[in-house]
């Protein structure tokens, strides 16, 4: 591709800065990647990570700032502009399409490729697979027989066949296994070695200080700074993402209420994803399962719902065993589930407030077989009071309501039943602007104060200092640690992401 | 409703189709006769029941059955046959031979899964087959007459339309105000959001095939009372009949919208368009190509309109 000195800057960015409404997302980040350097990119969920790659690959324009590739100022108005100025992204979500071979999927939104694939296409595609260490892949070989971790190659292969610059690789690893990832390091090193700028976004700091050379932190839209990987530990990786470590000494909030009707969970298990949970709950403590995507934290809630037929272990509640492992008998046990997927399984999205709001208690409401459309008005408007949605919204399609109220009216599903014994809440506040977000965590610290059982999951860590009493923290399908009394943001965040024990 | 929604496309569409029709119709001869009324009326109840029973498997998110004619042809069969035994006891055996039929493929589509369309043309095969071995592949016959009371015509009107009618209401009040109905419509709407929420997902589905086998297996004594004898050939274009009203009507095929009262307008809408043509004098095969063409233009425009406000 190139013969460049290592050591020329690829890529500048000078000054960068955007906002969203009144919200700066990012704030006058500058720093520059070499030819060849592989630097990390770290920062706490919303430090603006992720808003300075989209203004990288094209998909949002700055405020102001500029990026230079190669010592030209680039203006990148969409993606393929990014594309042109040899700037190419692989993310966690794997786009390779299965049905297609290799070398169709290395032609694939290729901008300058012809309708027809020239001749020396294939030795070119051969050539780049080899450099990737995929040797042993032909190009007439379909997708769907190759495993995670080569697809996620063959993905960095189609970033490197327009002649990429700088390589963006964001959470690339986050699906895969160990020796998975090991073999995608290993591409990426080679790729750097031949004189690509490389910037790698990862959760996994232990990882990123293994890979990169160097490691920029951003916190709070700005940027922290720029330090070399030999000279970082993990500990002081984590001081600088955080800062200020949120930190909440013991507090005397959220005491049990009723000792004697628990819900407990013994080994649970979940075939891939938990291998062992435990946790004795009682009502009027918020208990935080913090774990990053794919830590088991999602699939500890959904498994008590009901929603995992094949997982196995003891649930009880108030003493008595639940046997039966579907959703409809966990609910009519009183365990109610708000998702972390509001408009794929949450909501009924076309349907009104209302109708969403009595959804999962019209039994409640009726008589012989039928609604009784008084209870349920009735209903619907003290429903709508506890999510502060005025009465004459109620007729409204859910869809066309903010993140935070629809998130609001997920959760008012689960209020004011008396049948209502456990709530289970993944995200509470995914998608939810910060006026609503403080309205949501009262609403969940009211109902464990009215004596439920209020169990959540979430990655933030604001969100879990703010709103849990106790919490577990998890990595790879197992409890790393229970925190309770004096709970530090940055304790959490070690053993969400950092654990001496090896992956899977 | 803002201005913008008042005079979008798919109404303008709507309107112009609403107003040729009215023209040609009041500009046909005859049209505005009370028996010319009455004919079409008559041609609706039959497909209506059935079209009305597919609405709720259609709204509960199990698209369409492809096993319609068929289903009522076997109730068909099973009514006459029966009718040896009194007119009362044969329609209880047909209603409950209509429930379980539709209830079975209820319980495969509720409880595992399985995709209606390729179980609807599997039951269609399977239902024809059992059929012919079972009459050993000949004409059935009424064993009695009682069927004959199915005739009547009350105040020079089918009995078939004032029953018809009286489903079409039921199926409304059912849908809208039933537990059942309430679910059914969230079920259709998203499936997995609706068993998220640990409502009775396999249990809402199965309510509204047996629901879809009552009320076709009423159609179905109809049909056979007017025919007097069956086979399983006697359902005609029964399946793609009540696909279409129900479609015409703006039910959604993604579930989840749709109501009785719409099927009620499409079949009805389906019936004077083929009244017309036919008193316009056109040819058998250019009715049904107009009424094909015009079906689709509704349902594209409905369905477009459907889809996107499901985005």
């Amino acid at each position: 591709m190139n013969s460049e000195a290592q050591g020329q800057p690829v890529v500048l960015i000078d000054g960068l800065t955007r906002s969203f409404g009144t919200s700066t997302a990012v704030d006058g980040v500058s720093f520059s990647v070499n030819a060849g350097e592989i630097r990390g990119l770290c920062g706490h969920n919303g430090a603006g990570k992720s808003t300075v790659i989209k203004m990288l690959t094209g998909q949002l324009q700055p405020d102001s700032g500029t990026i230079t590739v190669d010592g030209e100022i680039v203006r990148l108005r969409n993606p393929h502009a990014a594309q042109r100025a040899g700037i190419a992204v692989v993310d966690q979500e794997l786009s390779v399409i299965p049905a297609l071979n290799v070398a169709e999927n290395l032609r694939l939104g290729d901008v300058s490729a012809g309708f027809f694939p020239g001749r020396g296409a294939r030795g070119i595609q051969r050539q780049l697979l080899d450099d990737l260490g995929l040797a042993d892949v032909r190009l007439d070989e379909r997708v769907t027989d190759l495993n995670l971790g080569q697809r996620q190659l063959v993905e960095i292969a189609r970033a490197l066949s327009r002649n990429a610059r700088l390589l963006i690789l964001d959470e690339p690893t986050a699906t895969l296994s160990d020796s998975e990832a090991q073999l995608v390091f290993r591409a990426i090193r080679r790729v750097a070695a031949r004189g690509c700028a490389i910037i790698f976004v990862s959760h996994r700091l232990r990882e990123v200080l293994e890979l990169c050379d160097s490691v920029t932190v951003l916190r709070d839209a700005r940027l922290v700074g720029t330090a070399s990987s030999a000279e970082l530990t993990v500990s002081q990786l984590i001081v600088q993402m955080l800062g200020e470590a949120p930190h909440r000494p013991a507090r005397t909030a959220g005491a049990a209420l009723d000792e004697r009707s628990p819900l407990s969970v013994t080994d649970l298990r979940v075939p891939g994803s938990v291998s062992g949970f435990t946790l004795e709950a009682v009502p009027g403590v918020v208990y935080g399962i913090a774990g990053q995507v794919g830590s088991g934290a999602s699939d500890v809630l959904r498994a008590i719902a009901g929603l995992h037929p094949g997982s196995r272990g003891a649930i009880g509640l108030a003493g008595s065993s639940l046997t039966r492992n579907d959703p409809t008998s966990r609910l009519g046990s009183g365990i109610m589930y708000v998702s972390n997927d509001r408009k794929g399984e949450g909501l009924f999205l076309e349907k009104t407030v209302g109708e969403n709001l009595t959804s999962t208690r019209l039994p409640h409401l009726s008589r012989a077989g039928f609604v009784g459309l008084n209870r349920e008005r009735q209903q619907r408007r003290l429903l709508a009071g506890l999510t502060g949605i005025p009465d004459a919204r109620i007729g409204e399609a859910v869809s066309g309501f903010s993140g935070g109220n629809q998130q609001k009216v997920f959760i008012a599903r689960t209020l004011d039943r008396p049948d209502a014994r456990v709530l289970l809440i993944d995200e509470p506040t995914r998608g939810v602007d910060i006026g609503g977000r403080a309205a949501i965590h009262e609403l969940l610290r009211s109902a464990a104060a009215s004596g439920m059982i209020v169990i959540f999951a979430s990655t933030e860590l604001e969100e879990l200092i703010e709103l849990g009493d106790v919490i577990l923290t998890m990595k790879d399908g197992h409890v790393v640690r229970r925190h309770d009394g004096d709970i530090r943001g940055d304790e959490l965040m070690r053993d969400m992401t950092h654990d001496e024990d090896a992956r899977r | 409703m803002t201005a913008r929604q008042l005079v979008s496309p798919e109404r303008i569409v709507v309107a112009i189709v609403v107003v040729v029709v009215v023209i040609v119709c009041a500009t046909t001869p005859q049209f505005l006769t009370l028996n010319n009324t009455k004919a079409i009326l008559a041609s609706t109840s039959v497909v209506g029941m059935a079209a009305l029973g597919l609405t709720f498997i259609t709204i509960v998110g199990s698209v369409v059955s492809l096993a319609t004619a068929q289903s009522m042809a076997v109730v068909a069969m099973v009514f006459l046959a029966a009718q040896s035994w009194g007119l009362v006891p044969a329609m209880l055996i047909s209603l409950v031979v209509g429930v379980v039929i539709g209830g079975i493929q209820g319980l495969a589509v509720g409880y595992w899964s399985i995709n209606p369309v390729v179980l609807t043309i599997v039951t269609a095969f399977a239902l024809t087959g059992l059929a012919t071995l079972v009459s050993g592949g000949t004409t059935v016959n009424a064993s009695g007459d009682g069927f004959k009371g199915l005739n009547a015509t009350p105040g020079g009107i089918p009995l078939s339309v004032f029953v018809f009618a009286a489903l079409a209401l039921a199926s409304q009040i059912v849908l809208q105000f039933s537990i059942k109905g309430r679910q059914i419509y969230l079920v259709g709407e998203n499936r997995l959001a609706a068993t998220s929420a640990g409502l009775p997902v396999a249990r809402v589905v199965v309510f509204a095939w047996a629901a879809f086998g009552l009320l076709s297996s009423v159609g179905a004594m109809f049909l056979a009372a007017f025919n007097t004898s069956a086979t399983i050939n006697v359902g005609g274009s029964l399946t793609f009949d009540a696909i279409a009203a129900v479609l015409t009507g703006g039910t959604s095929i993604a579930g989840g919208r749709g109501s009785a009262i719409r099927t009620v307008i499409g079949v009805l809408a389906i019936s004077i368009i083929s009244d017309v043509l036919l008193l316009r004098g056109f040819s058998t095969g250019a009715q049904i190509a107009v009424k094909g063409v015009l079906i689709l233009v509704f349902v594209v425009v409905v369905q477009v309109r459907a889809g996107r406000v499901a985005r």
